[in-house]
């Protein structure tokens, strides 16, 4: 196992340079000038060059990928050169945002799916089940912007409940938690559903697992069976599918980043691949994949841990 | 923790009661918490842009955005005046006079203070502040707006001479009171290398610059060593919030104070405004064409030109992508500037008979099948559906290519590629300052492949434009920019479809100052 | 085949998924057949109507008929999802099937593939894409077969691997059989089954992710009537009325509720091992 982990980790980092370097000649093959965007209209094509030459955009793409890895390794990200600050300050001031907003978000679909997936499995194949079930997956491809929509106009514009827009005050916890609400709900919700469904199935898996049956023998009470043995390993799967969903998530973040005029790094991502700001796409691509490789990893090596036939064959 | 942070459990009738509970308080010690001052009597204006700010110096704003912050906290001589009308008021300026078509002489107010200890304003400041932008190691990209300066001489500690090489009429509306007027502390910027980003050394406006939140906010504090008395606000947050249902969403939940509306929110929200709301329609700059590319292998064909121009229907784009909320445009100079033309030669409405006619002039009358190519908003995907659909009606078939912004922003450009001549028809939207010459810069002939994406060249044209610029006689100056979009139109590689409007709903709280296209003139706001 | 159909409707959930399926699959179909209007036919002098007998869920800002668009998005919908899915299904299985029974570094190299592809959060990889050739229909198909090539490929290639172990299948490659012939004879027909049940609750997926794209500007070319496009449309006529966000929603959640319970039903019947890999 250890050594497993070991052998994860390296391929964790061939994947996210293998990741980065494709992302990197995909922009770089993409119409458009960063120069020129970035200058806007009023640029003389001098600027534009003296631009690119400052964006290290004159070189040869392997020159430009292999000098992005070689600054890396010093713990350089490069530099934003429109505000002159540093690429890794700007990525590391989104990140946070987008790391609550996941995690309340996926809080706040545990917090409802696991139990109604309880509920359903509970009372599998009454209509109290199914009429769960039909809401719950109903929610599952509620696109993110127009719940991001239409819980602003319901929460924040009808009944004030919430505050619409941004992060709330720096420094100010009940304010920024009050502005996390709306976002995680609209990216949540869709996990509610999923969540719910996943549980019931893997619900209703263990309770037919021997030591389950065994315990029925006993006469212990359905619900104490449900609650105190089964519900433990019915969430183990849910671990791992939150794990590999992050990529979901991250792209359901941007939706609500832009609806909610939130910061975040989706917002930044997106920002920066239309306005061609190289060295930001690069920064905020590099983190995020990292965060998905993590995510993945873990997930991987939870699932490995669960399933003896997975571990065999690694 | 709240022993560290007793600010956090103030009463303050603003926060939502449902979250006070122990658990979320357990919570904030995750965030570190800091720096928190819940004042209740301090007066603060918020407001919003439609994007992030990027710098705090002249030489490199990106327009109104950072107009917008600039202009709050630096002075000018002169000030775009709030209203209806284009005009100007004097700030640092206590004086100022074109003496000659090349020259205009001013003096400073004495007594106008830097912040930071940097001192007095003098003549000294406004030379370094205007020639900075000319000097070409700066790479400024606002050199443009300055046209034809030569140097600013210096007479006294307050007096100077701002001096042309060519009369530049355009001082007076797109340099002055805009962007490359704003006057900064020469000492302080020699102190900070001769530039600044993100933060600056110092202010004279009533306002200065306290913090940048990227993509949050801006906030700018009042500035209590102001020439102009004292700012009406303690201080303003600016909000960047490029979606349009956000921003109104925005404002409807009280979040901020003022913003621009989407014009199709108007109808809605005049029938039943928020309460203690006030709605304003100003016209726009901005003008919004179907350029046609002269160059291309099919719409070389200038009667196919005209017939398409006769093809689009611009009152029903209005309807349906403006939302009846706007009006035709004549030309790229909007109403209200100088080479506004009353009409324009092709009328607004199509007319498929005279379509069919050029169609068929063109050897084209069974029909033809051109591109559009739009950037991907939904107003321009309407107005691409609108045009699609009417020339169907005289057999020609549109194709609506979509691009994001990076690569339509590219199209044109004949440096990248050759995708310039595959152009044929181009739905287009270009910003513009309150100058003419603004917007006739793009369609001269050594702006092909750059802005020029038409391909449109006359020489004609060209003179016209150099001249225009540097004629001081304002009946003279309208004659040739009307006489300039009379050439444009005629050859068909134009169809104007509209200046657009810029409706704003703000709070009865504040007194708001505008430009006369909408734009928010922060520093002459004031509460009510 | 209609063993498993006559036991689907036995349970009223994969009755509902069955019929609701059905009830899409005909009226996208039939579109042409029982539309009312053109779905891209202008009268802007109706435009942004609420529900009425001539229109059943409104018109939008072109004052092109609702319902009509909505049906034949359902063509889109369908094409979208059928090509995407069959498309990365097909290239998932013959991958997973070499990573699981090839030689290791073929794996190794497959399984990089596979990972680095799923590294990217989906919409970046769609920004990216969309910036390089343009938005489209089939730009969007590129972007859903691409990202969900290794989802089946990983669950193809753990199947093989513990089919691979087999001693029957030992036996086989014991006895010379040929590597293509026990793929195709023996793994394939013993993996198909449950991907076509996974594939079938990604279709909503698939979709929803069609509407993002034309969220972001980056979905099919207009006139085509999408939902995604009929989706965006509404978000931004909101002020004016709720019915396209309605009308771009309803089929959106009828096909989620479809698949997903024809799916879950399917699973249910056929292998019940398969949840731990939903």
């Amino acid at each position: 196992m250890f050594f497993y982990i070991l052998k994860r980790l390296a391929l964790s980092i061939v994947i996210v340079m293998l990741a980065v370097t494709v992302l990197f000649c995909m922009i770089h093959l993409v119409p458009g000038d960063p120069a020129r965007i970035l200058l806007g209209p009023r640029a003389t094509p001098e600027l534009i060059a003296s631009m690119s030459a400052r964006m290290g955009l004159d070189l040869p793409l392997p020159v430009q990928i292999l000098r992005f890895f070689g600054n890396l390794f010093t713990g350089d990200l490069g530099m934003d050169v429109i505000t002159n600050r540093p690429v890794a300050d700007i990525v590391f001031n989104q990140l946070p945002y987008t790391l609550w907003l996941i995690f309340s978000a996926i809080l706040f679909a545990a917090l409802i799916g696991i139990p109604l997936g309880c509920y359903s499995a509970l009372h599998r194949n009454t209509w109290a089940d199914r009429v769960t079930g039909i809401l719950s997956v109903g929610c599952i491809t509620a696109p993110a912007f127009v719940v991001a929509l239409y819980s602003l106009l319901i929460f924040a514009v009808t009944l004030h409940w919430f505050p619409a827009v941004g992060a709330g005050e720096k420094g100010d916890f009940l304010d920024q938690a009050a502005h996390l609400v709306l976002p995680a709900f609209a990216i949540g919700l869709s996990w509610i559903g999923y969540l719910a469904r996943l549980v019931r199935a893997s619900m209703l898996e263990v309770m037919g697992e021997n030591h389950i049956r065994t315990a029925r023998a006993y006469g212990l009470p359905e619900r104490t069976i449900v609650y105190r043995y089964a519900l433990k390993l019915a969430v183990l799967p849910t671990v791992t599918v939150i794990g590999v969903g992050m990529g979901f998530l991250l792209s359901a973040a941007l939706f609500t980043e832009i609806v909610f005029a939130r910061p975040g790094i989706g917002k930044l991502i997106f920002d920066s691949i239309t306005t061609r700001n190289y060295p930001v796409v690069m920064g905020s691509v590099l983190i995020s994949t990292i965060l998905f490789v993590i995510s993945t990893t873990l997930s991987d090596l939870v699932n490995a841990w669960l399933d003896p036939r997975i571990r065999a064959s690694l | 923790m709240n022993t560290k942070h007793p600010a956090l459990l103030a009463a303050d009738p603003k926060r939502r009661d449902f979250l006070k509970t122990s658990g979320v308080l357990g919570l904030a010690a995750l965030t570190g918490a800091s720096e928190i001052v819940f004042a209740q009597d301090r007066k603060i204006l918020r407001i919003r842009t439609y994007a992030d700010m990027r710098s705090l110096d002249p030489a490199y704003s990106q327009g109104v955005v950072d107009e917008e912050i600039q202009s709050s906290i630096y002075s000018k001589l002169i000030q775009y005046k709030p209203g209806r009308e284009w005009g100007y008021e004097l700030d640092a300026a206590e004086s100022i006079e074109q003496v000659d078509d090349t020259h205009i002489r001013f003096k400073l107010k004495p007594g106008i203070l830097f912040t930071g200890g940097f001192g007095e304003m003098t003549a000294e400041d406004v030379k370094y502040s205007y020639e900075r932008i000319l000097d070409e190691s700066l790479e400024s990209t606002n050199t443009p707006d300055w046209g034809s300066l030569k140097e600013v001489t210096v007479e006294g500690k307050y007096e100077g001479v701002i001096v042309f090489n060519d009369p530049y009429p355009p001082a007076w509306n797109i340099a002055l009171p805009y962007i490359v007027g704003n006057i900064i502390s020469k000492k302080a910027w020699e102190e900070a290398g001769g530039k600044v980003d993100t933060t600056t050394p110092c202010a004279s406006g009533p306002y200065m610059h306290h913090e940048w939140q990227p993509k949050q906010k801006t906030i700018l504090v009042r500035n209590p060593d102001w020439h102009g008395g004292e700012a009406a606000f303690d201080e303003i947050h600016i909000f960047p919030i490029d979606d349009e249902n956000t921003a109104q969403i925005a404002y409807e939940s009280g979040d901020i104070d003022c913003t621009r509306i989407s014009l199709g929110s108007v109808a809605s929200l005049k029938a039943s405004p928020p309460d203690n709301s006030t709605i304003e329609e100003y016209p726009s700059l901005y003008y919004v064409w179907v350029g046609m590319n002269v160059e291309n292998e099919i719409m070389a064909n200038a009667d196919l030109r005209k017939a398409i121009q006769h093809c689009i229907d611009v009152p029903s784009i209005l309807q349906a992508s403006y939302f009846g909320a706007a009006e035709p445009s004549t030309g790229i100079i909007a109403p209200g500037l100088i080479g506004h033309r009353p009409q324009s030669m092709v009328p607004p409405e199509m007319n498929i008979e005279k379509a069919r006619e050029s169609l068929a002039a063109a050897g084209l009358g069974d029909g033809v099948s051109v591109t559009l190519d739009i950037l991907n908003k939904s107003a321009n995907v309407t107005t691409a559906q609108v045009i699609q659909a009417t020339c169907a009606q005289a057999g020609i078939t549109v194709e609506v290519n979509l691009h994001e912004s990076g690569a339509f922003w590219s199209l044109g450009d004949s440096s990248a590629g050759e995708r310039y001549k595959d152009i044929q028809l181009i739905l287009n939207r270009y910003s513009m300052a309150p100058d003419p010459s603004y917007a006739t810069a793009w369609f001269v002939t050594s702006q092909k492949g750059i802005w020029n994406w038409e391909r449109y060249s006359d020489p004609r044209f060209d003179e016209l434009e150099a001249a225009a610029k540097s004629t001081s006689d304002a009946a003279q100056r309208d004659e040739m920019y009307r006489e300039m979009q009379d050439m444009m139109e005629a050859s068909g590689a134009y169809r104007f479809i509209t200046h657009e409007a810029t409706p704003v709903i703000y709070r009865n709280t504040i007194s708001p100052a505008f430009r006369p296209d909408g734009l928010p003139l922060l520093r002459s706001f004031s509460s009510s | 085949m209609i063993d498993i159909l006559k036991r689907i409707t036995r349970e009223p959930l994969g009755f509902f998924g069955l019929v609701l399926v059905t009830l899409i699959v005909a009226s996208a179909i039939l579109a042409s057949v029982i539309s009312p209007y053109d779905p891209v036919a202008l009268n802007i002098v109706d435009r942004l109507q609420g529900p009425s007998a001539r229109h059943l869920l409104g018109t939008d800002q072109l004052g092109r008929d609702l319902f009509s668009r909505v049906l034949f998005g359902g063509q889109v919908a369908l094409k979208v999802a059928l090509v995407s899915i069959s498309a990365a299904l097909g290239t998932g299985v013959l991958l997973g099937m070499l990573a699981g029974f090839g030689p290791k570094w073929l794996d190794h190299i497959i399984m990089l593939f596979f990972d680095t592809i799923r590294s990217f959060p989906t919409v970046m990889f769609a920004l990216a894409t969309v910036a390089l050739v343009g938005p489209s229909l089939g730009t969007v198909i590129a972007v859903i077969i691409v990202t969900s090539i290794p989802n089946y490929g990983r669950v193809v290639r753990t199947q093989t691997l513990a089919i691979k172990s087999n001693q029957f299948i030992l036996a086989e490659r014991a006895m010379g059989v040929s590597t293509r012939r026990i793929l195709f004879v023996h793994i394939l027909p013993n993996v198909i089954g449950p991907l076509i049940i996974l594939a079938s609750m990604d279709i909503p997926t698939v979709i929803a992710l069609e509407a993002g794209l034309s969220f972001l500007g980056m979905g099919v070319k207009p006139p085509t009537p999408s939902w995604g496009s009929i989706l965006n449309d509404g978000y931004t006529l909101i002020r004016n009325t709720p019915w396209p966000i309605i009308a771009g929603s309803i089929p959106l959640l009828l096909i989620t509720l479809g698949f997903t319970f024809l799916g879950e039903s399917l699973r249910d019947l056929i292998d019940p091992k398969l949840r731990k890999g939903i």
